[in-house]
């Protein structure tokens, strides 16, 4: 009996120990990827505001993050790609959507030069080969374009390539079009290649993205106060952003990039308010929910709209 | 058929059932049977002998269950065999743990320390801090005596908080009906589940990890809706308790005041002769203070005597929670359940720990039986192309691919045009053409088709190339002192170079076809085949040499009947390291540029965390090394027989 008694009591332990109070707050962010908050995070207002030390840790993908937020240590990830989210619900991961980051232009897919196929004739992309990143925004959005243009994707070769290879593959010409995210990339690939769809027809066919706030449901449940304070805090910084000199040469620095590419990158960004969100995202049906569970079906045919929809709340804008 | 495999499907945990126990059964025997024969033998071996190492198949079973089992037995899978409604009963006991984690969160029984308690020694550590660092310079002295007041009140504020004489009654008798609201929870979990019923749409749910819905949410027993009730009904017990706020009349007061004190602080203006820098100062000064003062005034701070209550009857509540439970479950989740817990997410509960990254054993073979499938319209293979599978190759494809376009071109004359009737005739350089671009019917082979095969394929044929050009290479080496010297510092250049090193440039040479894989592959084969023929070339007893040269042997004598025997042992060594290297080289080439293959399957089962489908991509290329191993050991037994004997 004394072992059971023991063992219930480490179970029980175990049970207890995994709700704390948090006295330190890790957030997940990326690199290269230009936020007002950014700002925030160099003046320590996030700290100062919501009394705990955050502790700011950069990743190179949506999907790492959230592996990083079930191991337990991530509480906040900034900016997660909608696709990595909704692939983690998807797998059950216990993740919520609380905010919309970053609202950007889809990616481009770029068609090589010479060719002479553009959005006019773009049923002759059929047959040929096309580099996509799999499983991310980018793929997401050369779906979209695809379906959107008429354009038979069963019958292309779909080749899985990181952006900076495809890019290199589309200037060497084995494939004919390449479907990129990332700056660098996207540059290299605009050397050799032209976007299918420009902005203003990708707007036309409602194809966006947009980057989420995503948190783990034992944070928001455990520190709803400071999880409050944080969304607070990126929309004082947003709202305060001008784009003023010594704000962009800021964000530079806090993104590890130029100030040029910084600006080039803020053009296509746009960071809603939190009524915006409110409104536009996650009122009754909102954005989110829908673009999630078109999304989760892009890229899983089990995938169910309801039940991304429960992930998603927005009480923290409030 | 198809319906066979669907019974398997949903039986799979009952399969399992039956496994575990033959499993333990061929584990327990496989020891007798090698104990005793072990015994037998112990008296007429020596220590040290190679034949000790012959047979043995005992303990190759013996490995085998042992490590299957513990692959059932980690991965949660003889939890599911034996207790297939534990984890709905742990989701629904995991439901009650979210719904009052937020209280958890605040008290000592759950994380050490009352939150109040943080609350109180990081304020008060901030407002130090910030005292510590008044920029004096951005203040008249007026304002410096008026900030140290306040630095006082703020101080006396928090005292206020923590102050059980002060506190306001309204919020004592709420904490108070909180207690009694989480007592009423513990009991009814101490009353047991009898009288509950599982929710009746619970029956057609689908069972514990058959489908993308891990572990379903609503209670399938008795005992789950029971808990299922209380977590319901905890959910709004957490609600209240965050709503609770501690409003002594003294602090409203002294709030009022601070308030005002700050607004004054704020609208005044800088003294004269401040500069830029002591503005901002002065600024940043207001904002933290009042940052600070915006923490403290919305009363989440109580004396620690008033929260002792609710401590109590949480732990009560921890307590009925486990009695609840029962021996069983307790028993289920302590023993079957190695390394994580049942947590629930949004829309379902999941195993986390080793359950989550560790498929089951049966999963892992279920999502192998849809992958293998070959009808692609009923959902199997992977991203439109089967596991493994044939298909009709047209013959043309092949010419086409070995014949270059160019003998078109050199051909005299020009291409055909289209005549003015609309009608194109072709003439000898446009059929020569349509033949080297494979555009001429030649009818078809069957052949192998499928993710595997073309790993396969590019595996064997980076393989092939190696032993083709390696091998003689390395024998001249071995042999010749041109060869030896003109090669030595390329091999030895290029050879300690990772693989992986040269992937940047393959994509950029060779394009995303199969060649740059296939040449990637090669430079691995190339090298170790090239190192092993020369080291056993080289090893050959100049006795022996020598002898078949004063016999009469020719040079190429020599070499095909001395030298080259003398170095098999070596080559077929340098085979069999060479395949498992290829193996692992074959998910970084096929990372380039994937449009099939078992390394492209499991790149993008990364990218989606699909932990079954990279545990079946791992064990396709385990099994597949150990095949080729087993076929290379065969090999080596029949065609040298001598090794290890001289």
């Amino acid at each position: 009996m004394k072992l059971v008694k023991s063992i219930t009591a480490a179970v029980a332990m175990g049970l207890g120990s995994s709700a704390m109070a948090a006295d330190s707050v890790n957030v997940a962010f990326f690199l290269e990827w230009a936020t007002p908050n950014l700002i925030a995070k160099a003046d320590k207002v996030y700290s100062e505001a919501m009394g705990v030390d955050v502790n700011w840790t950069d990743f190179s993908t949506g999907v790492a993050m959230t592996e990083a937020m079930l191991a337990g240590d991530i509480d906040i990830a900034y900016s997660q790609g909608l696709a990595p989210f909704v692939t983690a619900i998807q797998q059950g991961a216990p993740l919520k959507m609380v905010g919309v980051a970053v609202v950007y232009e889809a990616n481009d897919c770029f068609v090589r030069n010479g060719i002479g196929i553009d959005a006019s004739n773009a049923s002759e992309l059929e047959g040929r080969t096309v580099a996509v990143p799999l499983n991310t925004m980018a793929d997401f959005s050369f779906r979209k374009q695809m379906s959107a243009l008429n354009v038979d994707i069963s019958t292309m070769e779909i080749v899985d390539q990181a952006p900076p290879d495809g890019a290199a593959s589309l200037a060497d010409g084995s494939v004919d079009m390449a479907c990129i995210f990332g700056g660098n990339s996207a540059k290299a690939a605009g050397e050799v290649g032209t976007p299918i769809m420009t902005a203003d027809e990708k707007k036309a066919a409602d194809i966006g993205s947009f980057d989420v706030v995503s948190v783990t449901e034992s944070f928001a449940t455990e520190n709803p106060d400071l999880l409050k304070t944080f969304m607070e805090i990126t929309e004082e910084a947003n709202g305060a952003w001008i784009g003023s000199d010594a704000q962009l040469a800021m964000v530079a620095e806090g993104a590890g990039m130029t100030v040029d590419q910084t600006k080039n990158q803020l053009n296509g960004m746009s960071f809603p308010s939190a009524s915006e969100q409110l409104e536009g995202y996650f009122g009754k049906d909102g954005t989110a929910a829908s673009a999630a569970a078109s999304l989760g079906l892009v890229f899983s045919d089990d995938s169910d709209g309801s039940a991304i929809a429960k992930t998603i709340d927005g009480s923290f804008l409030k | 058929m198809s319906d066979f495999f669907h019974w398997l499907s949903v039986n799979r945990a009952t399969i399992a059932a039956f496994l575990i126990i033959l499993l333990l059964i061929t584990f327990v025997f496989s020891i007798v049977i090698g104990r005793r024969l072990s015994a037998i033998r112990d008296k007429d071996e020596v220590f040290g002998d190679p034949e000790r190492t012959k047979g043995g198949w005992y303990w190759a079973v013996c490995g085998v269950s042992a490590l299957l089992l513990i692959w059932f037995y980690f991965s949660w899978g003889s939890a599911r065999a034996y207790f297939p409604k534990s984890a709905n009963e742990l989701c629904q006991v995991a439901k009650l743990h979210d719904a009052v984690s937020p209280i958890n969160a605040a008290l000592p029984s759950g994380s050490r320390y009352f939150k109040s308690t943080t609350l109180v020694a990081r304020n008060s550590e901030q407002l130090r801090a910030l005292r510590a660092g008044f920029p004096v310079a951005a203040f008249s002295a007026a304002e410096g005596t008026e900030v140290e007041s306040l630095f006082d009140e703020l101080h006396g504020l928090i005292g206020i908080y923590s102050d059980p004489d002060k506190q306001d009654p309204e919020s004592n008798s709420k904490l108070a009906s909180l207690v009694d609201e989480i007592n009423g929870l513990s009991g009814r979990l101490r009353d047991g589940h009898s009288g509950y019923e599982p929710a009746p749409e619970a029956a057609s749910q689908s069972a514990w990890g058959l489908t993308h819905i891990e572990i379903p949410l609503l209670p399938e027993t008795a005992r789950g809706a029971l808990f299922d009730k209380v977590a319901n009904d905890a959910q709004g017990v957490a609600k209240n308790f965050l709503k609770a706020r501690n409003a002594p009349p003294a602090a409203v007061d002294a709030i009022a005041d601070i308030r005002a004190r700050i607004d004054v602080l704020a609208a005044g203006a800088a003294p004269e002769g401040a500069d830029e820098a002591a503005l901002k100062d002065r600024n940043n000064f207001i904002k933290s203070l009042d940052r600070i003062f915006k923490r403290l005034d919305d009363g989440t701070i109580f004396p620690a005597a008033a929260l002792d209550g609710v401590d109590d009857a949480m732990a009560g509540l921890q307590q009925a929670t486990q009695s609840a439970k029962g021996f069983g479950l307790r028993f289920v989740e302590s023993g079957f359940m190695p390394g994580g817990s049942i947590i629930k997410s949004r829309t379902q509960c999941t195993e986390q720990g080793s359950g989550r990254w560790l498929p089951k054993p049966t999963d892992v073979v279920a999502k192998f039986g849809l992958l293998a499938n070959p009808d692609l319209e009923a959902g199997g293979g992977f991203k439109g192309t089967p596991l493994f599978w044939w298909k009709w190759l047209p013959i043309a494809d092949v010419v086409g691919f070995f014949t270059p376009d160019w003998i078109a071109d050199v051909i005299p004359g020009e291409f055909g045009r289209h005549g003015p009737d609309g009608n194109f005739e072709p003439n000898l350089k446009d059929r020569v053409l349509a033949f080297a671009q494979g555009d001429v019917p030649m009818g078809h082979v069957p052949m192998f088709a499928g993710h595997i095969w073309d790993s396969l394929f590019r595996v064997l044929v980076a393989l092939a190339l190696g032993i083709l050009l390696g091998v003689p290479l390395g024998i001249f080496m071995g042999v010749s002192r041109f060869f030896k010297s003109f090669f030595d510092p390329l091999i030895e250049l290029y050879r300690p170079v990772p693989p992986l090193a040269w992937a940047p440039l393959i994509l950029t040479i060779f394009g995303i076809q199969d060649d740059g894989k296939i040449f990637l592959l090669f430079m691995v084969a190339f090298a170790i085949m090239v190192i092993s023929a020369r080291t056993g070339a080289s090893g050959t007893q100049l006795s022996k040499i020598r002898a078949s040269h004063s016999l009469g042997a020719s040079t190429g004598q020599i070499l095909r009947n001395v030298i080259l025997p003398n170095a098999m042992p070596e080559i077929l060594t340098g085979i069999r390291i060479a395949i498992g290297v290829c193996w692992g080289t074959l998910v970084a080439a096929e990372m380039l540029a994937g449009t099939t293959g078992v390394g492209f399957v499991e790149n993008v089962a990364r990218t989606v965390s699909d932990y079954e489908l990279i545990w079946v991509t791992i064990l396709i290329m385990g099994l597949l090394g150990l095949m080729f191993d087993l076929f290379m050991r065969w090999v080596i037994d029949k065609s040298i027989p001598w090794r290890g004997k001289g």
